[in-house]
């Protein structure tokens, strides 16, 4: 889907003119979700204990609902009245979307999941910050990796070692007391 | 009277050693974040929840109280310093205090927002400890058809009113309720959209959800679209105890307590939150200013500041009435309040103050308590709140990753919380970038299940019969309040639109023109 919407024409210097597309899938989702709700809520049974109102009637009224507004956004769109995008302080309204940058957190989020249990929480966090920290164009590598390395074991020790919170050390800090809830 | 009582032991409690220091790092960490950009009460609530389960009930409350106040007093000291244009929703109030900042006022619009902030905390939190009791004893007598009423009174104007467009609030909120449907339902034990997978059957976790939305989705979002350069803080010079000047004072108090009355009962009622009540506040403020005075709003006129910070304190302690008494959250942060509560088996609703007593009392005084340290604490060390504000920003958000992905992790310390984390996450960012609001989804999601079994308690009652929703006295009085807030809403956002761009297009031309005279 990103590169179809890089790929739009527009080039003005805004998102503005390339959104819709993405926009229009978006709301063909919230759509598909409603009518995955109708078929799914058909398939929910119905035991002889339920009352006047059973377990369907209330993901029925959902379903209805989100079709309806899906529906509704689609023709908003069609007609040309588009989101506006959430402004911030960090914003930038004048860049345009850097999906390289989103995918790059995505995926250093998918290796920290993947670390977590053969190396321990402490591990895993320090390359989530190193990762994002380099994405997010921190420079330079050595400081990166020095604040990563030292908020992981301070986070470790303050909620495993203080807290009690269970993260899993990890086979290179599961001798050590304080990093141990 | 005695309520009164039930609040001096309030105080009792609120007042131990323990307790205050509980308070104290409530206010603190609730105004460090409050100060940091895109990271608002509601997320930090959300951030804080999983790692606050080892404390007590009492603990963990008086915490989520000082971050929910500490949160509104650090949002305005971004406004006012950081010289980038503030979110839409608040530009009227961002530019007064933010023009002040940029002539060398920004001490002074500092000290007015605090102030008034205390202020205002202050007579709201009296009226709240008044107000809620007299509430909490008209809830207990209502039965489930009013609930659902006021239930969709909720549902609507917070769908409907949070965002700039009422479809997208909708749909955000129909997402809500959706994720909130998946698991197993609470009367008859089936299971509702889990596909047979035993991990969904137990439901998605709210916190899980709030934190992802909030947090990871804010994170990717802003990294998509991320300023880059160092970040400009306006300096603030002199020192602190020299801020206000006699003429400020002057033209501070009534502002303040006006803005007081405004937004404790735009507050209570839900019709926005705190949005409206700063709105009601700047432009009372400027229709009341005369000569001079007048045409310094849109260049920083004080009581552009002082009014809309108090209304925006105020409405905070008023959104906390029909939490408390109804079980009912009117914005994201008073929604993440509520998982708070429930965390700790705390139904907030009638029947909060009979069962938990002690517990509310004690809750209402460290309110009062955290916003005296937040007054004394603020003004000294906004040197620290700059500092704070100066984070970079490849740092700060990386560190919002981490903060969320140990968030997630410890709901049920599997990592399959944190896939479900950066699944939501993705949705919350794609929800940004179309101008989805985000506070419908976390209340539908929360008050869905509430919902749900109300509704079908009511239509238990009535044997199926939809009319009887309507035709009791009391559920045919709120839907016929409820179109008179919308009715109102819809004509205050117009007047609303068009004074931002009236305020906006002026400030430009006014700069231009001092140059040229």
């Amino acid at each position: 889907m990103s590169s179809s919407i890089n790929g739009a024409p527009g080039g003005s210097g805004t998102a503005a003119p390339a959104r819709p597309l993405g926009e229009m899938i978006f709301a063909g989702m919230i759509v598909c979700i409603g009518v995955v709700g109708f078929v799914a809520g058909a398939g929910i049974p119905i035991p002889p204990s339920a009352g006047v109102v059973g377990p369907r009637v209330f993901p029925f009224l959902v379903s209805g609902i989100m079709v309806a507004i899906g529906i509704g956004l689609l023709i908003q769109l069609l007609r040309g009245h588009t989101g506006a995008a959430e402004e911030g302080e960090d914003i930038d309204p004048s860049v345009k979307t850097d999906w390289l940058t989103v995918g790059k957190l995505v995926g250093f989020l998918a290796i920290h999941i993947a670390l977590i249990v053969p190396l321990g929480w402490p591990v895993a966090a320090a390359v989530l910050f190193f990762g994002s920290a380099w994405s997010l164009g921190a420079k330079p590598w050595w400081r990166n990796a020095i604040i990563a390395v030292v908020l992981a074991l301070i986070l470790q020790f303050v909620f495993a070692g203080l807290l009690g919170v269970s993260l899993p050390p990890g086979f290179l800090l599961e001798g050590v007391e304080i990093f141990n809830g | 009277m005695d309520n009164f009582l039930a609040l001096l032991e309030g105080f009792s409690v609120a007042m131990q050693p323990m307790y205050l220091l509980y308070a104290l790092g409530g206010v603190l960490v609730g105004t460090a974040v409050g100060v940091l950009p895109g990271i608002g009460p509601a997320m930090t609530v959300a951030l804080l929840m999983p790692i606050t389960y080892s404390l007590d009930p009492t603990a963990a409350i008086i915490v989520f109280a000082g971050i929910y106040y500490g949160g509104m007093y650090g949002g305005s000291t971004t406004s006012i310093l950081l010289n980038t244009p503030g979110e839409s929703a608040s530009i009227v109030t961002a530019l007064e205090g933010n023009k002040m900042a940029k002539a060398g006022r920004g001490a002074a619009a500092l000290a007015t927002a605090a102030i008034g902030s205390f202020i205002a905390g202050t007579v709201a939190t009296v009226l709240l400890s008044f107000v809620a009791p007299f509430v909490a004893e008209f809830a207990v007598q209502i039965g489930p058809t009013e609930y659902v009423a006021l239930m969709i009174v909720a549902f609507l104007t917070v769908g409907a009113l949070l965002g700039a467009s009422v479809l997208r609030g909708l749909a955000s909120l129909a997402l809500g309720l959706f994720i909130a449907l998946i698991g197993v339902d609470a009367l008859t034990a089936q299971q509702r959209y889990t596909f047979g997978n035993p991990f969904l059957a137990d439901g998605i976790d709210v916190v899980l959800v709030a934190v992802a939305l909030f947090a990871v989705g804010e994170a990717l979002y802003v990294a998509s679209r991320l300023r880059h350069g160092p970040v400009k803080v306006i300096p603030v010079a002199g020192r602190w105890t020299s801020w206000m000047r006699k003429e400020d004072w002057k033209r501070s108090w009534k502002p303040w307590l006006r803005g007081t009355f405004i937004g404790f009962p735009v507050g209570t009622i839900p019709a926005g939150g705190a949005d409206v009540a700063t709105f009601l506040s700047y432009a009372s403020e400027r229709k009341l200013a005369k000569g001079e005075r007048k045409k310094q709003f849109g260049k920083g006129a004080i009581e552009g500041v002082a009014g809309p910070e108090s209304a925006n304190n105020a409405a905070a302690a008023g959104v906390l009435v029909p939490l408390l008494t109804l079980g009912i959250p009117t914005t994201a942060t008073a929604a993440m309040m509520l998982v708070a509560f429930q965390r700790y088996n705390i139904q907030p609703g009638p029947l909060l103050f009979e069962v938990e007593g002690a517990l509310v009392w004690a809750l209402i005084a460290s309110l009062y308590v955290g916003n005296l340290m937040l007054l004394v604490l603020n003004l000294p060390l906004v040197g620290i709140w700059v500092k704070i504000l100066q984070i970079p920003r490849p740092y700060l958000y990386s560190g919002i990753l981490v903060f969320a992905a140990m968030g997630a992790f410890s709901v049920n310390f599997t990592p399959v919380d944190v896939f479900v984390l950066l699944v939501v996450g993705v949705l919350g960012f794609f929800m940004r970038r179309y101008g989805y609001p985000i506070a419908p989804m976390v209340v539908g999601l929360i008050l869905g299940p509430i919902f749900e079994d109300q509704l079908r308690r009511s239509l238990a009652i009535s044997q199926g019969d939809p009319v009887a929703l309507v035709s009791t006295p009391i559920a045919a009085t709120i839907y016929v309040i409820l179109i008179v807030i919308f009715v109102l809403s819809f004509w205050l956002k117009k007047r609303q639109q068009a004074m931002e761009s009236e305020v906006v297009e002026e400030a430009p031309l006014a700069v231009a023109d001092r140059k040229e005279g």
